[in-house]
């Protein structure tokens, strides 16, 4: 395969450029434009040109895609040795589907559907929403929901107050879960410089192994255009009081507010990029008030026409009080109620914590030529957390994660693409509760596709090895099949995957050992990795009648030794411990409709979720019960409106009571439907802009998980000035 | 599409969230009643809960093993008198007792009695000299349980059952 590779004689190449732009002419920025069946890909830039280089001389074909526009496929005649210019024109076509996907096979696709569900939420989306951290933006994807900063996708990770992820986070491709809950840290990246995120559905582990067990979160931050940029965004708000006087808390009206600058300059060759931002808010309920500052830089260099290298780093810092629980009966001035979910308990007063959490990456890409291109990255990801949790005291961790990864990416014929890899991770940890360990994970893995007419296969597979502090290895394999089915010219496909998932226990859950709802938590250093086989169908139509493109999947998952807590008596009483117990199952149905009856104006999407769940005990005979935390409907209905320089919308976001939650007897298991309604208006003039956004107007008040009250409604008003 | 969107306004805005639960709440399954506190609080108090017993506790195990709610948890007990409310199973409960419990960590079992004194029960409303019965139902709470908890008279658990090891 590398011999066919060999690179071709300079001679025989040429360079591509010229300009995507609309019908009026105007530039598209950030539009890919690739030579299929190769390695050779670009984006336009800030005034909507592109330029690639090492394109093989004679008939080329290629397409240029970008978001809201329908993608253009056209063949050019290149001349070697010289510069061939080719102006593109997309139509405004708001039912497209997102253009590039590179979540779902690690490798760059443009136009082509994945064999998985893939869902996209660009930088438009996370704009409007005028959010603060990234899992904000993602809250109102199809089929995610996030619980009290667990994101759960199609219902994947259920709510272990952070103790692990079933969801793999990557930045820029970057393995980002933390190195000793395995959990994710949604406010390491200002969200001011994430261009998009892509979210894959379903198991992951065949290309990103551990923690891709329910899906994959990559964010894309933005490139760094050439010449001088300078970005400043501030925003200010105020949260909503609570509706019942007896729920009263404080005499004045919450408030938050902050600022985020970045400056970039770029050349053809080099590229860096610095911002950094702080915000503060008093919070909506009592002891809710924090602080965060953070960091962020990337830089690029065009090494060679070949070779371009990124780096990227990142640091937070927050120090923010925690309310950890709401007031029961007794535990404060409750006012005579029940519970009052705007208060703490008044023992748990003065609860906070430091957290801080940085990252620095590299990757370096190569294009040998335009059949055979090799990627290399390395990484170290840091979280330090010091919890002040009266009257019990204070815990602490500092945990590292290493990572590197070496893979090529090869095109031996323009229907072939096969992906080879290796990756190591090294994880250690610091900490009084999680004492001090470390874990290995060494993986190797390969995917191959093949298109046949309108089928396009592939299979792949990933081996990985465990090692817990220097032990034995264990090891785990993640096989997956796909493919898709194009049933028209204009997008309609039919896709199907079946892939197996993995977690290996993070070292917190391996060796924790603390006290939660008054029970000591005892460790489990025998934990064995929890693994899931998935699978997937699913069909997205072409437009139909130009205003409606229907998407829908069923999906089966049948999950393995998943760990959950369990409660123990041995002879000094009641513990907690987490143990491989569960059968899970997890099935359903995720629908969207995607119209646009008044194109260029009016945009709605109605997005359903529906998850029946099975869980079994082993050892257990009574009948299965659902999963915990798994709501059984969860529907989104979001819609757009623009009038020249004025944008307005809405979300409406309806979430089923959940049936059942972990640990019942010790927790106030009060839990209601979400119901909750968010209106945005945007206006842009030139290089200002400003976003206001009105987060569950009709504060309506209810919990995702037990105790924890969750947002009120949050009026934000941000301005974004760019040069 | 209005119709919809005017259909989803209106099932968010009728849509009942969390409301405000008086302690002896309508919907409440259990009991509820007003504690009138006596005495000096000591210094070491950590909690007073109320715990409810379908038998009479025999032993020290029966103290904490047939206790409900297994977890209970504090009454307000620095003003002079505290409503509070009880959620419990169905059923007739002998033994309604509030409970003073000392700072320390309590491991749910026998040796938590070293931390907890019985500070006063509710009692026959015709003969005081007797433990008061309730029946509670699956319908409304069983209200009007008062009574008092004396800090002045905090009685080990000794005084009412048998503990052969502690």
């Amino acid at each position: 395969m590398l011999l066919a590779a060999t690179p071709l004689p300079a001679a025989a190449q040429g360079v591509l450029r010229g300009t995507v732009h609309t019908k009026q002419g105007e530039a598209i920025v950030g539009a890919s434009v690739a030579i299929p069946g190769t390695t050779l890909s670009t984006r336009t830039d800030l005034q909507g040109m592109y330029r690639i280089l090492l394109v093989p001389a004679g008939r080329v074909r290629v397409h240029a895609g970008a978001i809201g526009y329908a993608f253009a496929d056209t063949t050019v005649a290149l001349t070697g040795g010289d510069s061939t210019t080719l102006d593109l024109t997309l139509r405004a076509e708001p039912l497209e589907l997102p253009p590039l996907d590179v979540v779902s096979t690690k490798v760059a696709r443009f136009g082509d559907r994945p064999a998985a569900s893939v869902v996209q939420v660009p930088e438009r989306a996370i704009d409007e929403r005028a959010v603060n951290t990234v899992d904000e933006a993602v809250d109102k994807a199809a089929g995610v929901q996030m619980l009290n900063g667990q994101i759960n996708i199609r219902g994947s990770t259920g709510y272990v107050q952070g103790l692990n992820s079933r969801v793999l986070l990557l930045v820029d491709g970057v393995p980002m879960n933390q190195g000793d809950r395995g959990g994710i840290s949604w406010d390491l990246l200002p969200v001011d410089q994430i261009e998009r995120v892509d979210i894959l559905k379903g198991a992951g582990s065949s290309l990103y192994g551990s923690a891709a067990l329910g899906g994959v979160v990559n964010l894309t931050t933005r490139d760094v255009p050439e010449g001088v940029h300078v970005r400043v965004r501030l925003t200010g708000g105020a949260y909503g009081n609570p509706p019942k006087d007896v729920w009263r808390f404080r005499d004045g009206t919450g408030l938050e507010g902050g600022g985020d600058v970045s400056a970039s300059y770029g050349t053809a060759t080099f590229g860096g990029r610095l911002a950094a931002g702080a915000r503060h808010s008093d919070g909506y309920r009592e002891q809710d008030d924090g602080d965060h500052w953070q960091i962020a830089g990337r830089a690029r260099w065009q090494a060679s026409p070949r070779t371009r290298v990124d780096m990227s780093g990142a640091w937070a810092d927050d120090h923010y009080a925690v309310p950890l629980a709401w007031c029961l009966q007794g535990q404060c001035d409750d006012r005579g109620q029940a519970f009052q979910p705007f208060k703490v308990a008044t023992a748990a007063l003065g609860s906070w914590t430091d957290s801080r959490k940085g990252y620095i990456a590299a990757q370096a890409r190569t294009v040998v030529s335009e059949r055979l291109a090799w990627q290399a990255r390395a990484s170290w990801f840091r979280t330090n957390f010091f919890d002040q949790r009266p009257p019990n005291g204070s815990e602490f961790g500092i945990a590292n994660r290493f990572g590197a990864e070496l893979r090529a990416e090869a095109h031996p014929d323009s229907a072939r693409t096969v992906l080879v890899g290796g990756e190591v991770t090294f994880s250690d940890v610091t900490s009084d509760i999680f004492e001090n360990h470390s874990q290995s994970e060494f993986a190797a893995y390969g995917e191959s596709e093949q298109v046949l007419g309108v089928v396009r296969l592939n299979v792949g597979t990933r081996i990985d090895f465990l090692a817990v502090d220097g032990g034995s290895l264990s090891a785990v394999v993640s096989p997956r099949v796909g493919g898709t089915v194009a049933t028209d010219q204009r997008g309609g496909t039919l896709r199907a995957s079946l892939g197996r998932g993995f977690r290996a226990p993070s070292i917190a859950e391996r060796f924790v050992h603390t006290f939660a709802e008054g029970l000591e938590v005892i460790p489990n250093p025998n934990l064995q990795p929890e693994t899931a086989w998935s699978t997937e169908l699913g069909y997205t139509t072409a437009p139909l009648f130009r205003m409606l493109r229907l998407d829908a999947a069923l999906f089966w998952t049948e999950a393995r030794e998943q760990i959950e807590p369990r409660l123990i008596v041995d002879s000094t009483g009641p513990k907690i411990q987490l143990q491989n117990v569960t059968r899970a199952r997890i099935a359903g149905l995720d629908a969207a409709i995607l119209a646009a009856p008044i194109p260029d104006r009016l945009t709605a999407t109605l997005s359903y979720t529906y998850l029946s769940t099975r869980r079994q005990i082993a050892g257990d005979t009574s009948a299965p019960g659902p999963l915990g935390f798994r709501p059984k409907h969860l529907l989104t209905l979001s819609a757009d409106y623009s009038l020249g320089v004025v944008r307005v919308g809405a979300d409406f976001r309806y979430v089923s009571r959940v049936e059942r939650i972990e640990l019942e007897p010790f927790v106030d298991a009060r839990r209601v439907p979400v119901k909750v309604l968010d209106l945005r208006a945007g206006w842009k003039q030139g290089p200002v802009e400003l976003r206001l956004l009105a987060a569950n107007v009709l504060n309506y008040i209810y919990n995702l998980v037990p105790q924890t009250l969750a947002p009120v409604r949050t009026i934000t008003l941000t301005a974004v000035w760019s040069h | 599409m209005r119709k919809v969107w005017f259909v989803l306004v209106v099932l968010a805005a009728c849509g009942r969230g969390l409301e405000p639960e008086p302690i002896c709440a309508p919907d409440l399954v259990g009991l509820c009643g007003t504690l009138r506190f006596r005495g000096t609080v000591p210094d070491s108090t950590d909690a007073v809960f109320i715990a409810a017993y379908l038998t009479v506790p025999q032993t020290c195990n029966d103290l904490i093993n047939n206790r409900r709610p297994i977890v209970p948890g504090s009454v307000p007990y620095t003003d002079s008198a505290a409503a509070y409310s009880v959620a419990l199973d169905p059923g007739t409960y002998h033994w309604v007792v509030a409970v003073w419990k000392k700072l320390g960590t309590l491991t749910i079992s026998p040796q938590d009695t070293a931390l907890l004194r019985v500070a006063g029960y509710y009692r026959n409303p015709v003969d005081s000299t007797q433990r008061g019965v309730v029946p509670i139902s699956s319908g409304p709470a069983a209200g009007g349980i008062d009574f008092v908890v004396n800090f002045d008279s905090l009685r080990p658990a000794t005084d009412f059952v048998t503990c052969t090891a502690q």
